[in-house]
């Protein structure tokens, strides 16, 4: 794909490198099944409500010079 | 405490920090090794929801836009392993918006853009892949994408790693005929891991590039004329935590942004949920936003005339849009929600967006512009089946 210039490249390179440093780091306690009832609720997630955040992310995204970083896609308008 | 060659060290001195320093840097840092993070599983029961969307802007002396804006969105398992989702979205807009810097457009607007999306998801035992669709339609812009996505979790189950993969393509035909049959074609990319710190903690880490190409200039402006080519990366970094003692749960993010235009960025957010009696909850919100000025920006002078660069010329890339200035923003807001029962749910949320030069942060804000008010509220209702 043409598109995937050098700068592309690093950058990759750069986002795999700081996944392996965060995989490979034994810092924290692995939490058991059973101890995982908390991190099911709802507010524990990152998902949380879609609509909410689909509406939040349209409005920031069309008012301001930043966007991006929760997901891809999200559909093109002519508000931005 | 045990760390790899690959976890640099440890901090030095970790009695100084203090429990959230250190719960931060050991998240931002050095998340666990053997086992990752929450799976995907399929949902046990489907849903529907409905929401209003009432948004209004403003800035002294002048009302611009107001958007109302009603959608649905269906979750729904199928089979053992299954999900569909999609969401119908109908936003009607009018007002004016400026014409460069914070000065009025004479043209007024009425547009109405209708949007959707669909996803299907596949659930594995350790895993999810998705695939999606989206397409949007208003008088002047259609926008088509497509979305293939998917996760895959350790073996405990405590670290997910995710992946993603979206093509976008807009075709633009603005009314005022400036340009005719443009295009623009986007590329986003993103990678990021989700890990969970403790039972009362989880984080996640992601990272997203856009490669764009085409018509990014905004025809509705004056002399606006931006590069055909924008790369954008964002670096998001979440922290969901649960209080014991309250039984409320902290939501944190940061997120660092830069593209080729010269914008960078970066945006706090923080949300408290607070469970109470009889089904309630409150959601206090608070966000802060700063920015700096795109690099051809042209900064207004306070004449309240559009700014020409001592060298212009026809064709010279320069923009004087507001949204590419320099810039802080903080919104705060509120979320009210209501179980009714076990099916029925309702939701409102209010929140309260300002830009303000004079808040930039980590540099200069861009002067002579007014700031910029804007007020949300969602009304939602939810019933699972």
């Amino acid at each position: 794909m043409r598109f995937i210039t050098k700068t592309t490249l690093s950058r990759a390179v750069l986002a795999v490198s700081a996944l392996m440093v965060l995989a490979g780091c034994g810092l924290v306690k692995p939490v058991q099944p059973w101890e995982k009832g908390t991190l099911a609720r709802p507010e524990m997630t990152f998902e949380g409500d879609k609509l909410d955040a689909k509406f939040t992310e349209h409005i920031y995204g069309s008012k301001e010079g930043a966007s991006g970083g929760a997901g891809v896609g999200g559909g093109g308008c002519g508000c931005n | 405490m045990t760390s790899t060659p690959l976890c640099p060290t440890a901090p030095a001195t970790p009695a100084a920090l203090p429990p959230l320093g250190m719960a931060l840097l050991t998240a931002a840092l050095c998340l666990p090794l053997a086992p990752l993070a929450q799976a995907e599983s399929q949902p046990e029961r489907g849903s529907i929801t409905l929401k209003y969307l009432d948004y209004k802007d403003s800035q002294p002396g002048w009302n611009r836009i107001w958007v109302h804006a009603p959608s649905v969105a269906v979750l729904a398992p199928v089979g053992e392993n299954w999900s569909v989702a999609g969401s119908l979205v109908s936003d009607v807009l009018s007002g004016a918006s400026p014409a460069y810097h914070a000065e009025p457009n004479p043209f007024k607007i009425h547009e109405h853009r209708k949007a959707g999306d669909f996803t299907v998801t596949r659930y594995l035992p350790r895993g999810t892949f998705a695939l999606g669709a989206s397409y949007s339609t208003e008088s002047d812009y259609v926008s088509r994408g497509i979305t293939a996505q998917g996760s895959f979790a350790s073996e405990d189950k405590n670290t997910t790693f995710s992946g993603g993969l979206g093509l976008t393509s807009d075709q633009i035909n603005p009314n005022n005929k400036v340009v005719v049959n443009e295009r623009k074609n986007i590329t986003d990319l993103m990678v990021g891991v989700t890990q969970v710190l403790s039972p009362n903690d989880i984080a996640q880490l992601n990272l997203t590039y856009v490669h764009g190409t085409g018509y990014y200039s905004d025809p509705y402006k004056l002399l606006d004329n931006r590069p055909r080519n924008r790369n954008q990366t964002a670096m998001l970094l979440r922290w969901n935590h649960h209080l014991d003692s309250t039984d409320g749960t902290t939501r944190l993010s940061y997120r660092y942004y830069t593209d080729t235009y010269h914008v960078k960025a970066h945006t706090l957010t923080a949300e408290y949920v607070q469970p109470l009696a009889s089904g309630w909850t409150l959601t206090p919100m608070l966000r802060f936003h700063t920015q700096g000025a795109a690099s051809f920006y042209v900064e207004a002078d306070g004449s309240g005339y559009p700014v020409l660069p001592p060298d212009y010329a026809p064709g010279r890339i320069v923009s004087e849009d507001q949204r590419l200035s320099a810039f802080g923003a903080f919104t705060y807001g509120l979320k009210v929600a209501k179980q009714l029962d076990k099916d029925w749910s309702m939701d409102v949320k209010v929140e309260q967006y300002q830009q303000n030069g004079a808040w930039r942060v980590f540099g200069t804000g861009s002067k002579n512009i007014a700031p910029f008010d804007a007020r949300m509220i969602q009304l939602g209702v939810s019933r699972l089946f």
